[in-house]
């Protein structure tokens, strides 16, 4: 588990947590309006160069990592390649029908999907959840109290994991393996488990005010969160590369240039 | 003297609970006194605690009502439990919580985290060490440093040893004692060797929340034991004072054996537990004994084939291979009893996975007797209180009529009437052939009531003696536990 997540610190690392956060959201509600699928490919190519080469992590990890993902990829594009609606018929079979829209709308769909992963992927792999909601404080005036609930919170899970497993060897020897109902088993795992978690939450929020936590005072910080240099190399990699894409895919198409929604009751 | 905390006529009460737990008590400590708080669980120890810092009614929403507090104006807080005092995942980040809140800027941090964490002995390597990776005493050692850094005048510390090993133990009463010698110090405490000679104060209270006896330590146990021990408070020489009513009418009626040949346990592929060649019979009672995270609880897992294991390992010659084959066989008693619940009602819960009910019927009924829970068969185990608790997941135990009992620190944070009960259960348990293997990190129990002891050190069993009881050998080897 460890080793799957542990790569080398690269200059995504040092990037400012919300400025990523901001540039890779907005790259989302831009993939979402792409609908020429050069530009598609273009785009997704300049995120997987980075998702490849900047993260740090070794290939076979990347690969592992990402296997979910293609997954994903396979399933959003197959099913509309070959239940899409279309005029240009390529292929018919009983219900299976491919035509020259769906197919290329399946292909958009898929790399939508996988930009979308991919993007998820870059800042989950790079960016340290402390330091996310450090910057969040800083940069964008998150309350301090919800910043730090989280980070208890993410604390917890190691523990709630841990707990998991006890409660279900403790249980095993109570010889409940034998009577194997998943919904009933569930719920006798759910409520030493939930009443466990309530509790320390709880005991966990008593101990920050014991601390001296208050939401509303000022306070310092102790990892101060700035912008340098790399922030800037990241906003150009992505106005740069994805210029050059926009424009290359624009006059230059290498793949039918169509818009991939399906506007043909427009045209009637 | 000054007072530097106090509460008059304090009247507090559980919502939906009938009772009150405070009625009209008036409380007054002096600035530099070193009190130690005494009463069964759920007398109202911890929630005094926490209505003389403030806590409640501030943070913890319990209606109360007084004629007059007095709240220190600069305190800390020591909780029990080393896994919930911590809000940041590195040790570093967590004092730089505290030192965030009292506005101390960015660059005189480090530094002060580095003087905070060598005043109360946690020489780290590194300071950006993860908190999991500390053991139970260093992270109430870390938990005493970011109590250290408010610089309190009055320190409230409740069991803040309760989950630790004695050697932690040891460490975080030598720390206390060290850095807050002039402060004043609230302690709530069920181990009290260890504080008796600093505690000066003692106070006392019944199971009602009254104050039975406040004073000198010493004048108070030689004037109360008898209120003391009556309601099962532990005390010093409470285990001297313990007779064993000899209990000798159980026949052998079981003859068990089982063999442990070159038997590893593992967790995530690493060994975690060796014991190399182990023979136990019916008739005795062992007592696994070690430091936190030696590997005790492997054992524990292994013999229950709840980790992968390997090696030869037989009980009564049939070799067990699968967690299948030790069905009936074995059962293992887990720390939190709260984890074995599975019903609803203690009843249920009592009679659960038992075939023939009919049968049990006047069986249940004498164990209700027995557990003291007869008013209470309709409940839901959680509703029950601590010791309630521990009583009936270890009748749970019995009633699967187990050839080979597994027990997990089944003494664990109870008061002393309970412990005492409990070891006579499972003695009978013993006596009738039952084999008990316990891990415990008392050694009362290994002296008063083992035949033998096995030492797990990083992992391996490094030890196995043979007791014979209230022998001069057993003193020796317990030696190096007792301190």
């Amino acid at each position: 588990m460890n080793s799957l997540f542990s790569g080398k610190y690269t200059w995504l690392h040092s990037i400012n947590p919300s400025l990523k956060l901001l540039t890779l959201l907005s790259l989302f509600v831009l993939a979402i309006n792409i609908h020429y699928l050069s530009f598609m490919v273009g785009f997704s190519c300049v995120i997987l160069t980075l998702f490849i080469f900047g993260t740090g992590y070794s290939y076979k990890q990347l690969l592992l990592l990402s296997l979910p993902f293609l997954f994903v990829f396979l399933s959003t594009s197959s099913s509309m390649i070959l239940f899409g609606k279309g005029e240009t018929i390529l292929f018919k079979w009983a219900y299976v029908q491919i035509s020259e829209e769906s197919l290329i709308r399946g292909i958009h769909l898929g790399f939508r999907a996988l930009s979308f992963a991919m993007l998820g992927l870059i800042f989950a792999l790079t960016t340290k959840p402390v330091m996310l909601f450090y910057s969040l404080m800083q940069q964008l005036k998150l309350p301090p109290k919800f910043a730090y609930s989280f980070m208890a919170a993410i604390r917890l899970i190691p523990i709630m994991i841990e707990e998991y497993q006890i409660i279900m060897n403790a249980q095993r020897v109570r010889g409940i393996e034998q009577k194997n109902h998943f919904l009933k088993r569930m719920q006798r795992l759910a409520i030493p488990l939930l009443s466990q978690s309530i509790r320390r939450a709880y005991r966990i929020a008593v101990s920050m005010e014991a601390k001296r936590f208050q939401s509303n005072r000022k306070r310092t910080y102790y990892y101060e969160v700035g912008f340098s240099r790399n922030d800037l190399l990241f906003l150009c990699y992505f106005l740069v590369l994805l210029g050059l894409a926009y424009l290359l895919s624009t006059h230059y198409p290498f793949l039918p240039n169509t818009d991939v929604r399906y506007l043909s009751d427009l045209r009637d | 003297m000054t007072s530097i905390t106090s509460v008059k006529n304090l009247r507090l009460k559980f919502p939906g609970e009938s009772e009150m737990l405070f009625k009209d008590m008036s409380l007054s400590i002096n600035r530099g006194e070193k009190v130690l708080l005494l009463g069964t669980s759920g007398c109202g120890k911890s929630t005094l605690l926490q209505v003389l810092s403030g806590l409640v009614p501030r943070t913890i929403d319990i209606p109360m009502k007084c004629d007059e507090i007095q709240i220190p104006d600069q305190w800390g807080f020591v909780f029990q439990d080393p896994d919930t005092q911590f809000c940041m995942p590195y040790v570093d980040e967590e004092l730089a919580f505290v030192l965030e809140n009292l506005e101390v800027p960015r660059e005189e941090m480090s530094s002060k985290i580095c003087s905070l964490l060598k005043e109360v002995g946690l020489e780290l390597e590194n300071i950006h060490t993860p908190i999991q990776h500390l053991s139970g005493g260093m992270k109430q050692r870390l938990a005493i440093a970011s109590v250290l850094a408010l610089k309190p005048d009055v320190i409230f510390l409740d069991e803040p040893t309760a989950f630790i090993d004695e050697k932690g133990t040891e460490q975080i009463w030598e720390t206390v004692k060290r850095i807050w010698k002039d402060k004043t110090l609230i302690i709530v405490e069920h181990k009290i060797e260890k504080i008796l000679d600093f505690a000066v104060r003692l106070i006392v209270f019944t199971p009602d929340g009254e104050i039975l006896a406040d004073g000198n330590t010493s004048m108070v146990f030689t004037h109360y034991k008898e209120k003391i021990k009556e309601y099962g408070i532990w005390y010093p020489g409470a285990w001297d004072d313990y007779k064993r009513e000899p209990i000798m009418n159980n026949k052998k009626e079981l003859s068990n054996t089982m063999k442990l040949q070159n038997f590893k346990g593992y967790r995530n592929r690493e060994v975690k537990i060796v014991a190399d060649h182990l023979v136990v019979h019916s008739g005795e009672w062992v007592t696994i004994m070690g430091e936190n995270g030696a590997g005790k609880s492997s054992l524990l897992l292994a013999m229950m084939q709840l980790i992968k294991t390997s090696g030869d390992y037989l009980i009564n010659d049939v070799p067990i291979q699968k967690t299948k084959d030790i069905s009936g066989l074995l059962y293992l008693v887990f720390q939190n009893p709260e984890y074995q619940f599975l019903t609803n009602s203690v009843y249920d819960e009592i009679t659960y996975g038992l075939q023939n009910e009919q049968e049990v019927e006047s069986d249940v009924k004498e164990i209700l007797t027995s557990l003291e829970l007869t008013s209470k068969k309709g409940q839901h185990p959680y509703q029950l209180s601590v010791g309630q608790k521990r009583r009936l997941s270890v009748a749970t135990a019995f009633l699967q009529k187990p050839n080979i009992l597994l027990l997990d620190e089944p003494t664990f944070g109870q008061d002393s009437l309970n412990t005492f009960r409990i070891l006579e259960w499972i003695e009978q348990e013993r006596q009738k052939g039952t084999i008990i293997l316990m891990v415990t990190h008392d050694h009362h129990i290994t002296e008063r009531f083992a035949t033998r002891l096995w030492e797990v050190q990083n992992g391996k069993i490094v030890t196995d003696h043979q007791l014979n009881k209230g022998g001069k050998v057993q003193r020796e080897i317990l030696h190096e536990f007792i301190i």
